[in-house]
């Protein structure tokens, strides 16, 4: 039982850092700008997010200035392909390597430093309801947070007009600027929250989830997360529930390995890849669908004076 | 967009006038993997250099480049180091092996030590500590705190000297309780903090209470130990400060001995290329930051323990030694040679994961 609650509980918290990274991404990506440099973005608000808490003593602090920096770097990457029209996976790359660095440069005197994490909201009775209390109701404040910004951004891209702006340039900027939709200003907007999103993800990595400081700590989280957007075929609860999936069979692999099951361990590693595309692959097989959903200039470079 | 700094750093000059050497001081060139952290394997390099600092006053000269991944980056470095006049070069990190041992045979007048690698020279030495003996003796400590009789370790990879650490370990627990189980999670990764600490919940999720964490170069481990009120045992630095309650003891290397050794050699012109494997015979091995929780009974014993180990008396794997599958490897009173010790492959009977094939 002991391992149920640390398998569900833990899948709470070790998806909330994707989850925050992916809904950024989603909205960046339906508004047509493919952005590779989440690991960067990550990395860098991870960084700022622990050297402002340790400065401020502030949580809130620490994120705003994960979430600003974040989306800082991430205007970079709407200038080059917005601006300049450079390509957009060129750029992200780029964007990416820039945010690595920074974020060592940022880190650097922090380096192997340890902060008190992000406490548990504090549910009274419901905290201490055998088995569902410890699961449900003994997670930070961001955990909850992540599950509200599924919700907002599900509504926000399928159900309002700001999304339908958003979708329709996506699909076809050249016919949204005929209409005259302001292309450039609505995709900076869905990159800069991409960025900033980006940027508060990394900060729950390194002030909540493992509250320390090291570079390269992200360790590949942000690649996780382009590939759960594109396998998540674009759709926020699938990709949702992509990540959720990825937390849960990372927890598992390392549960199974410690219950001492003569599984050989590298391929235990690779489980939680393995089953996330498999899962996402079969439930998003319909091809049409695919097509109606992915946002068709992605990754394009941009055709409008 | 790996930055790096040159830092030159003079030896601690003397306040007061000193007639000035005869000739230039030595200069000795140092290259760390990763950023020099409070605490972590650079760190304990870096000690070994204010070690040499210290040793030589102002006869020395020493400069280090931190972060330097292995690869070409490397080879320019070290390369450069030599360029700007270095006598001695120390090499931080395995991959940094055959760059180095091909500029020590173009420049036979400078000398290397290398950490961790096996390729040696008339010039160049490399060096490795015999961890599994600390690790032994943590281990007897692990049996006598544990209440669970269940002892979890967090392992990166399974590299002969990490599942020699393993084996001295869980021989150390079978000396003070037999009866303990010993788990493994293989993280297949050198740097992953928020896995490694994933992973030490896992195991306290199986009840294990006691965690080692096997070089983790973060405090990630130790951290959530500390939050949970487990156990933990840290490997290569002290992290007392990150654990104040329930750090059971910190397994260190201390390059020092060796480092100034080598500097004195390579001054005197006696340099010679070795494979240095030290232990507690050489003062390189060490356990700090015993805790208080441990009883005396077992104290005495981890004592004794060490005490056989400085004079070369006892090796933690002396047979009767079965493996997991139940194949003697050891007989009664055989000891381990060396060579079978830096390549070892198995576990012994008694931990409960298999090793990766």
């Amino acid at each position: 039982m002991d391992v149920l609650i640390f398998i569900v509980s833990g899948t709470l918290a070790a998806a909330t850092a994707l989850i925050f990274a992916a809904m950024g991404e989603l909205v960046a990506e339906k508004s047509g700008v493919l952005n590779l440099g989440i690991e960067g973005m990550m990395a860098t608000g991870a960084a700022m997010g622990f050297v402002a808490l340790s400065l401020s003593g502030s949580y809130t602090v620490g994120f705003l200035a994960a979430a600003v920096l974040g989306c800082l770097l991430s205007m970079i990457h709407a200038v080059l392909t917005l601006v300049f029209r450079a390509d957009q996976t060129a750029s992200g790359l780029a964007i990416g390597i820039l945010g690595l660095g920074l974020s060592s440069a940022i880190g650097k005197r922090y380096e192997g430093r340890t902060v008190e994490g992000l406490p548990e909201l504090d549910f009274g009775p419901l905290s201490d309801i055998p088995i569902i209390g410890p699961m449900f109701f003994q997670q930070d404040i961001m955990v909850y947070l992540s599950i509200v910004l599924i919700f907002v951004t599900w509504y926000v891209v399928t159900r309002t007009k700001l999304g339908l702006v958003i979708r329709a340039i996506g699909e076809s900027p050249e016919n949204a600027h005929a209409l005259g939709l302001k292309v450039r200003l609505v995709r900076a907007g869905c990159v800069g929250f991409g960025g900033a999103m980006a940027g508060i993800g990394g900060a729950y990595m390194s002030t909540a989830y493992t509250p320390l400081w090291a570079e390269g700590m992200i360790a590949g989280r942000g690649w996780i997360v382009v590939a759960l957007t594109v396998f998540g075929t674009w759709i926020v609860p699938r990709v949702a529930f992509g990540a959720y999936l990825f937390g849960s069979m990372s927890l598992l692999e390392l549960s199974i390995q410690a219950f001492g099951w003569n599984i050989p361990s590298q391929a235990m590693s690779v489980m939680p890849y393995v089953v996330t595309i498999i899962m996402l692959a079969v439930i998003s097989r319909n091809l049409a669908f695919i097509r109606l959903n992915s946002p068709a200039s992605l990754g394009a470079v941009l055709k409008i004076s | 967009m790996q930055r790096r700094n040159i830092v030159l750093s003079f030896a601690a000059a003397a306040t007061f006038a000193l007639p000035a050497a005869a000739d230039d001081p030595m200069k000795i060139g140092f290259v760390y993997p990763s950023p020099i952290a409070d605490v972590g394997w650079s760190a304990e390099l870096n000690a070994g250099r204010l070690a040499i600092e210290e040793a030589f006053g102002d006869k020395v000269e020493t400069f280090f480049v931190e972060n330097v991944p292995e690869g070409p980056d490397a080879a320019r470095i070290i390369n450069q180091m030599a360029a700007q006049g270095a006598d001695m070069i120390m090499l931080g990190s395995f991959g940094y092996m055959n760059d180095g041992i091909s500029l020590a045979e173009r420049r036979p007048d400078l000398t290397f030590i290398h950490a961790s690698g096996y390729l040696l020279a008339d010039n160049f030495s490399n060096f490795q500590s015999r961890n599994y003996e600390t690790s032994y003796l943590v281990g007897m400590a692990a049996a006598d705190v544990t209440e669970t009789d269940t002892v979890g370790i967090v392992a990166a990879f399974a590299i002969p000297e990490v599942v020699g650490m393993i084996n001295g370990f869980t021989l150390g627990v079978q000396a003070v309780n037999p009866d303990v189980t010993v788990k493994v999670v293989w993280l297949n990764s050198w740097f992953d903090p928020p896995k490694a600490q994933e992973s030490a919940r896992a195991l306290m999720a199986q009840d294990s209470d006691v965690i080692y964490s096997l070089y983790q170069d973060t405090p990630s481990v130790v951290t959530v130990a500390e939050e949970e009120g487990v156990w933990v045992i840290n490997t290569s630095s002290d992290m007392k400060e990150y654990a104040p309650n329930w750090l059971l003891a910190s397994q260190i290397a201390d390059w020092s001995s060796f480092f100034v050794k080598s500097a004195q050699a390579t001054m005197d012109g006696t340099f010679k290329g070795e494979a240095f494997w030290g232990g507690y015979a050489d003062d390189t091995v060490d356990v700090k930051s015993w805790s208080s929780s441990i009883s005396a009974e077992t104290m005495a014993k981890i004592e004794s323990a060490e005490a056989a180990m400085r004079a070369g008396e006892f090796h933690p794997l002396t047979g009767p030694i079965v493996d997991q599958d139940g194949t003697e490897r050891l007989v009664a009173g055989e000891v381990i040679d060396d060579k079978s010790m830096s390549g070892i492959d198995w576990l012994v009977a008694g931990v409960e994961t298999r090793i990766p094939q």
